[in-house]
């Protein structure tokens, strides 16, 4: 899976530029970046959400699944919002669980907190195989041991898949527990990219060093 | 008198209500089809189409009623059909006042929440039409809602349906034109008596429709 020129301008703003890029099967990359350092619209383009500017060129792609930065709750059961992204009911019933939303299945997803449905969303984007998954920050909303749970999942997703996952996030620790590369965004420029544990620990960078000495890693 | 039961009333009423709920219900099924789709996609001309459709949500009553009247007068291109002065009139005439508004209506409510719902649903690699499926059914209770104002705009109207129906009695006489009549006679009682079924009519429909949210809620 490749990416060549991929450039996306919003009235004559270019907020994302990446010269080339490939995208390997069967590994974890996490995205890092400031605020609109261009993340999510890195995502929106790999999903075709969102129209990339001419000239550039997503190549052997697959089948993309996508978990937005804003999921929406279907006005239906927590179970039903599920099943919307695959028919396995064994696997939903087994996702419901470790996700810890058992009693809550047959609720209306309108009524869940922030984090539930954060979990009910990921529930929903691991349903179905793909080629390869994107997660806008699936755990920004969640608590701790939410989020080691949900870590786990995607790890194993992607084992059992061998597709390539794209995880935006904003912890660093996050990325070191889960990624085996590191992309770094700076305004729409990919800063520095790399194995995780080289780039967070020893970025080459200046502009990921002075990101990474805010967070503290 | 209005509980005495007045067989002139009644027709009235009768005429009011087949002509307001088919009016309604037939700018309903033709405006929220093109009210959803108008939101959730992208195309060239979208912002003149939306400005058009407000425009027309601003089409006096009498301008429609003009319309139709020229259209189904005797030497009118429709004249042939004969409608001029019938229910059906009424109708169309209805239908082209309120069509629009639906339009509006479901596209502006749409606009707020069709960009999350197709994120979401296409990232769950969902096929067009099962979006489109989600979306109205993510609009329903506003879809309800804006019948009601469809219903209720219908049944208050008078500048076209006078026109084009011409306020027979015993034939296209609603309760708007009746009040009119009454007034202009000089018939007050009769005018305000019709007034409090009209409200009778709104209060009661209101009343239905928010019992059966509260039922399909739970
Ligand atoms: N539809 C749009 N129209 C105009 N500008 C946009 C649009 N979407 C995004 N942008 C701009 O593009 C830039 C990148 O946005 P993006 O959502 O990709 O940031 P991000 O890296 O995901 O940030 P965050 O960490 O806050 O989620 C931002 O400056 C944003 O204002
Ligand atoms: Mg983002």
């Amino acid at each position: 899976m490749k990416v060549e020129n991929l450039t996306k301008t919003y009235g004559g703003r270019r907020v994302l530029s990446i010269d080339n890029f490939n995208f390997e099967k069967g590994v974890i990359y996490a995205v890092l970046g400031a605020n609109g350092s261009g993340k999510s619209t890195l995502a929106k383009l790999l999903c075709s959400l969102e129209r990339a500017d001419e000239m550039s060129k997503i190549t052997d792609i697959g089948k993309v699944l996508y978990m937005p930065q804003k999921s929406y709750c279907f006005q239906m059961s927590v179970m039903k919002n599920i099943l919307l992204g695959g028919r396995d009911e064994k696997r939903a019933k087994m996702l419901i669980e470790r996700l810890g939303l058992t009693r809550l299945s047959a609720s209306a997803a309108a009524s869940l907190s922030g984090g539930e449905s954060a979990r009910m969303a990921l529930a929903r984007t691991l349903m179905s195989k793909c080629d390869m998954l994107i997660l806008d920050e699936p755990t920004a909303a969640m608590d701790i041991s939410s989020t080691s749970v949900s870590e786990e999942i995607i790890k194993e997703y992607a084992r059992e898949n061998g597709c390539c996952v794209l995880l935006i996030t904003h912890s660093v620790k996050q990325a070191l527990r889960v990624a085996d590369e590191v992309i770094f965004l700076y305004e729409g420029e990919i800063a520095e990219w790399g194995e995780a544990k080289s780039v967070l620990n020893d970025p080459k960078d200046g502009r990921t060093r002075r990101f990474l000495e805010f967070y503290g890693a | 008198m209005v509980l005495s039961g007045d067989s002139q009333l009644f027709q009235i009423i009768g005429v009011t209500l087949r002509m307001s709920l088919t009016s309604s219900l037939a700018a309903l099924l033709i405006g929220v089809p093109p009210g959803i789709l108008v939101s959730m996609y992208n195309f060239k001309g979208k912002n003149a189409l939306i400005v058009l459709n407000r425009t027309l949500m601003g089409l006096p009553p009498v301008v429609c009623g003009l319309l139709c009247y020229m259209l189904f007068s005797g030497n009118g291109p429709l004249g042939y059909m004969k409608l001029l002065f019938t229910v059906k009139a009424m109708i169309i005439a209805q239908v082209i006042l309120i069509t629009p508004q639906i339009i509006g209506n479901t596209e502006s409510y749409m606009r707020l929440i069709c960009d999350d719902i197709r994120a979401t649903a296409l990232g769950l690699s969902l096929p067009k039409g099962k979006i489109l499926l989600l979306a109205l059914n993510e609009s329903k209770y506003q879809i309800i809602s804006t019948y009601l104002f469809g219903f209720s705009r219908g049944i208050a109207e008078v500048g076209a349906v006078s026109m084009v129906g011409g306020a027979i009695a015993f034939k296209t006489n609603v309760m708007t034109t009746a009040i009119m009549n009454y007034t202009n006679r000089g018939d007050f009682t009769m005018g305000v008596a019709l007034g409090m079924i009209l409200l009778a009519m709104s209060l009661i429909l209101n009343c239905s429709v928010y019992l059966i949210q509260g039922k399909v809620n739970k």
